[in-house]
């Protein structure tokens, strides 16, 4: 994998370095403060659930970001070595658009990443699960 | 993350400024929890200097409309910037929250 990578350790204090590192990216290929809060919060909604339910054991555990860019797309891989998960396999939220007594506290942020990516795949590679996004600029 | 509490009459404006993300959302669950304990109904959330949201950030703001409402109160949202308006508008929220366009429009609400 080619271009920029950030290598994070599985904890929440960790997010503010994801938001530097869009930050820099952002500076680097003239992206839109749009673009950049976006893939900001596509990244801290998947990371989150990795910090929070991936790893069983109680050993130090890390997470890759690669990132690439060119003059139509924002690509980006995550990679983490915790017990297998595919984000998109989940569904829209049954509370959506519903009224707020039916409103889950929750759920959101798969929903989110679904649209506000052009492309989002998942695939189990050397016991690693790997998230492969795709923004068009 | 800052959060600036002050009064409009009865109504408790509440500026939340910067970023509300997974790091910091519990600050803003914590001023609310104490608002609505004090018994404050209704709220006006400022957002006139909000940057960033997530979904940790998205869920305060549905307990505390729930509460205010649980109360009897109401939460009017304003000055909400266009990027955050998108996330509302994935989210659903833009249909069961009030949202108005500025803190003037959200004082009249009540």
């Amino acid at each position: 994998m080619t271009g920029h990578k950030l290598r994070i350790k599985s904890q929440v204090s960790e997010l503010e370095r994801i938001a530097l590192f869009l930050e820099e990216l952002g500076d680097l290929y003239g992206l839109s403060m749009k673009v950049v809060m976006n893939l900001n919060l596509v990244l801290e909604e998947l990371v989150t659930n990795t910090i929070f339910y991936s790893f069983k054991d109680s050993n130090d555990h890390f997470i890759e970001i690669h990132a690439d860019a060119d003059d139509e797309k924002i690509r980006i891989i995550i990679e983490d070595d915790g017990e297998p998960f595919d984000p998109t396999a989940k569904g829209t939220p049954e509370s959506l658009g519903k009224p707020i007594e039916e409103q889950q506290i929750g759920g959101l942020g798969i929903h989110l990443v679904k649209n506000l990516m052009d492309s989002f795949t998942y695939e189990r590679v050397d016991d690693k699960n790997r998230v492969y996004l795709i923004k068009n600029r | 993350m800052n959060i600036d509490v002050r009064d409009s009459g009865s109504v408790k404006v509440v500026a939340v400024d910067g970023r509300l993300d997974t790091t910091n959302y519990n600050e803003l669950e914590a001023v609310v929890n104490k608002l609505i304990n004090e018994g404050v109904k209704d709220v006006v959330f400022d957002l006139s200097a909000l940057e960033y949201i997530s979904s940790s950030g998205l869920r305060v703001m549905l307990l505390t409309l729930k509460k205010t409402g649980a109360a009897g109160g109401k939460l009017i949202l304003c000055n909400m910037k266009e990027g955050i308006r998108e996330i509302f508008e994935i989210s659903g929220f833009t249909t069961i929250f009030t949202i108005m366009p500025d803190m003037n429009d959200a004082l009249n609400q009540f």
